[in-house]
């Protein structure tokens, strides 16, 4: 099994006007190629400025992150926008453009990676069916519920097949129905897919269906254990 | 992303928000509008009244007038009804034989008389502009110089009248009020006597000419009146003309020129000589003045709508801080972030450009219509509107580039969002 991700001694500090705030302060991680690690935590200890480092949308104050075995730390606007292609993001709500359909959204993600236009309908069309929306196709977000938004932002996602999945706390805004839905999907692609998902929550039921729990509280991994 | 991706997508920001779209693009709808209207009619008018110029005064003439001008282009002054310049410098009608020895390339030299003047008849009572003219060489020089109803005598008698068309109908619907064969008063107030006294004599009407339009120099006009140049010499008790029209053998720009300087050194430089060419230019360099100037102030409404599609644009940013989060976490670039911003731009500048010059294009037709009609009075105004391909192209890139440029600041500020910092905003 190969490396994806290794972060060592990684920091991040916001400047509020000039009070630092120190949102991680010194975090290792090393995440495999096909693994499944929840990232579990209070709110403000620091889980989503970890996931924003890991999808190369900010870079650290300090420390050593390789995606892919790039360090990020070296790399240009462009650059991070090309590596974000091999990354899926999903985030808690407000994923999808609201103006264009699922099956546009999806498309958007396509052409933004220059994937030949041919493919973009079967692919498209592949995906929605994976996430159960084949019938969906043609609704806009506001015409979805919570769950099946989450489940178009899962399929845009894995548009450009990533190197890995980063979510962050996906059925934070779904009931619990939904969120055993979204659940299943995210397993289902980690199994049969074999696609390396990284999500965090604050749900210590659902953090405990990955194989790994990584603990965090006030900007630092507690405990990292294997479920 | 592909450029038509880029469009696409830009495209579908503008489809969602139709009626603000709809008033950005209002702005330079109206600015564009403006700007080509007022430039196809000045245009068209430029080419009615060359038009009017070539058939008034052929290539081959050059008018004299008193002015000491050396160059006989720029700063023409016209002393009308007066035959002096301020300097007391007076054209002769004797001149007119010593014109006609100065080169064998002059073919004749005719003779102007011109004074403001009434003639009056039964209820009739009008101001006029009387010309003396030698009614056989006048009408060699001037085709408009022809009557549509009665004729004009090569020989005439003393007493001999040809009305502008518009004396003979007044209202312009056809209908003469004036028959040929009527006695008329004709009238001017001499003030070298003192005091000024009314002099008078009955004419005889000969004949009506066409009409004319608008504009000409020394030609004939739809509202002054005709008399044998003899007559009024003594009517006017004058032996100074105001005018002077030198026909020559040939239009040859060589000729032109060495004829005129001969004519400026017989008067040592105290007339201006004018050639069509050099009224050409003259009439040119105004139009160009005038179009700049017109074309300057429909410009400044474009700026403003400029000013307008930034403001909303930064509007815009504002409201979609996250989708550009959305769209840099996919992978986008900073550039196509830019691109489909100005893509958006592009798209409201071409279509209220061509929705303007379309506008435009219809406003100069009416405007046209309106004043052929004679709605406004002054002479029936032919005036065809004129959209030259410089024109439509010019409006087209200046809505495009105003839009564009614009909305340069705000695409920019877009590109460069950070994608966390975009993320945050919901
Ligand atoms: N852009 C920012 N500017 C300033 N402080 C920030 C910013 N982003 C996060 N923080 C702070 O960093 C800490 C960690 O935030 P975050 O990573 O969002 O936590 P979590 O996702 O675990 O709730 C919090 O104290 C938060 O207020
Ligand atoms: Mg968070």
């Amino acid at each position: 099994m190969s490396t994806i991700i290794e972060a060592i001694d990684l920091k991040k500090t916001y400047m509020l006007g000039k009070i630092p705030v120190e949102a991680l302060r010194g975090v290792n991680l090393k995440v495999d190629t096909g693994d499944f690690i929840s990232i579990l935590g209070p709110s403000g200890s620091g889980k989503s400025t970890m996931l924003n480092l890991l999808g190369a949308l900010d870079k650290p104050t300090s420390g050593t992150l390789l995606i892919d075995g790039v360090d990020i730390s070296k790399l240009g606007d462009n650059q991070l926008s090309e590596l974000r292609l091999k990354i899926g993001f999903v985030f808690q709500f407000f994923n999808l453009i609201p103006r264009l359909t699922a099956k546009a959204n999806v498309e958007l993600a396509m052409s933004i990676a220059n994937m030949n236009r041919t493919e973009h309908n079967k692919r498209t069309l592949e995906l929605l069916e994976t996430v159960g929306l084949k019938d969906r196709i043609n609704h806009k977000p506001a015409e979805l519920s919570g769950g099946q938004q989450q489940r178009v932002a899962i399929a845009r996602a894995l548009a450009n097949n990533p190197k890995f999945l980063l979510l962050d706390e996906p059925t934070g805004n779904v009931d619990s129905k939904t969120a055993k839905e979204v659940m299943t999907l995210i397993h289902t692609l980690n199994k049969e897919n074999g696609v390396s998902i990284i999500m965090v929550t604050h749900d210590q039921k659902l953090a405990n269906e990955a194989r790994r729990t990584v603990q965090m509280f006030d900007g630092e991994i507690q405990s990292d254990t294997v479920n | 992303m592909k450029t038509p991706d880029i469009f696409g997508y830009s495209f579908s920001a503008i489809k969602l928000r139709k009626l603000r779209a709809g008033l950005t693009m209002l702005g330079v709808i109206i600015g564009i509008a403006a700007i080509v209207a007022l430039l196809s009619i000045t245009q068209g008018l430029q080419a009615s009244i060359t038009d009017q110029l070539n058939q008034g005064l052929s290539a081959n003439s050059l008018i004299i007038m008193p002015g000491g001008d050396t160059s006989g282009q720029e700063g023409l002054s016209i002393n009308v009804g007066s035959g002096a310049d301020s300097s007391g410098f007076n054209l002769y009608l004797s001149d007119t034989a010593e014109i006609e020895n100065l080169s064998p390339d002059i073919d004749s030299a005719l003779a102007i008389i011109q004074r403001s003047g009434y003639v009056a008849s039964g209820n009739i009572n009008r101001r006029v502009t009387i010309y003396g003219v030698d009614f056989a060489t006048y009408a060699q020089v001037y085709s408009t110089f022809s009557a549509v109803t009665g004729t004009i005598p090569t020989n005439p008698q003393e007493n001999t009248i040809i009305l502008g068309s518009r004396i003979a109908d007044p209202g312009r619907n056809g209908t003469q009020i004036i028959t040929i064969g009527d006695n008329m008063n004709v009238l001017w107030l001499n003030a070298t006597t003192r005091p000024p006294m009314n002099e008078t004599y009955a004419a005889q009407v000969s004949g009506v000419l066409g009409t004319v339009g608008g504009f000409g120099i020394g030609g004939p006009s739809d509202t002054g009146v005709y008399i044998p140049l003899s007559t009024a010499e003594s009517f006017f008790g004058t032996d100074t003309c105001d005018m002077i029209i030198v026909t020559l053998t040939n239009s040859d720009k060589a000729t032109v020129d060495s004829v005129t300087n001969l004519i400026q050194e017989h008067f040592a430089g105290q007339v201006a000589v004018i050639s069509p060419d050099a009224l050409q230019s003259v009439l040119e360099s105004i139009f160009s003045t005038i179009q700049l100037f017109l074309g300057g102030i429909a410009a400044i409404s474009l700026l403003v709508a400029g000013v307008g599609i930034m403001n909303i644009m930064i509007v815009s940013l504002i409201e979609r801080t996250r989708e550009i989060g959305i769209l840099k976490a996919l992978g986008m670039k900073n550039r196509t972030v830019l691109a489909i911003f100005l893509g958006e731009s592009v798209i409201i500048g071409l279509m209220g450009a061509l929705i303007g010059i379309i506008g435009g294009w219809v406003l100069a037709n009416v405007t046209a219509t309106v004043l052929a009609s004679g709605i406004f009075g002054g002479g029936n105004f032919a005036l065809t509107p004129v959209l030259t391909p410089t024109v439509f192209l010019g409006a087209l890139g200046f809505g495009v580039g105003v839009s564009v440029i614009f909305a340069l600041y705000p695409a920019w500020r877009a590109s460069k969002l950070k994608p966390v910092d975009a993320l945050r905003y919901a």
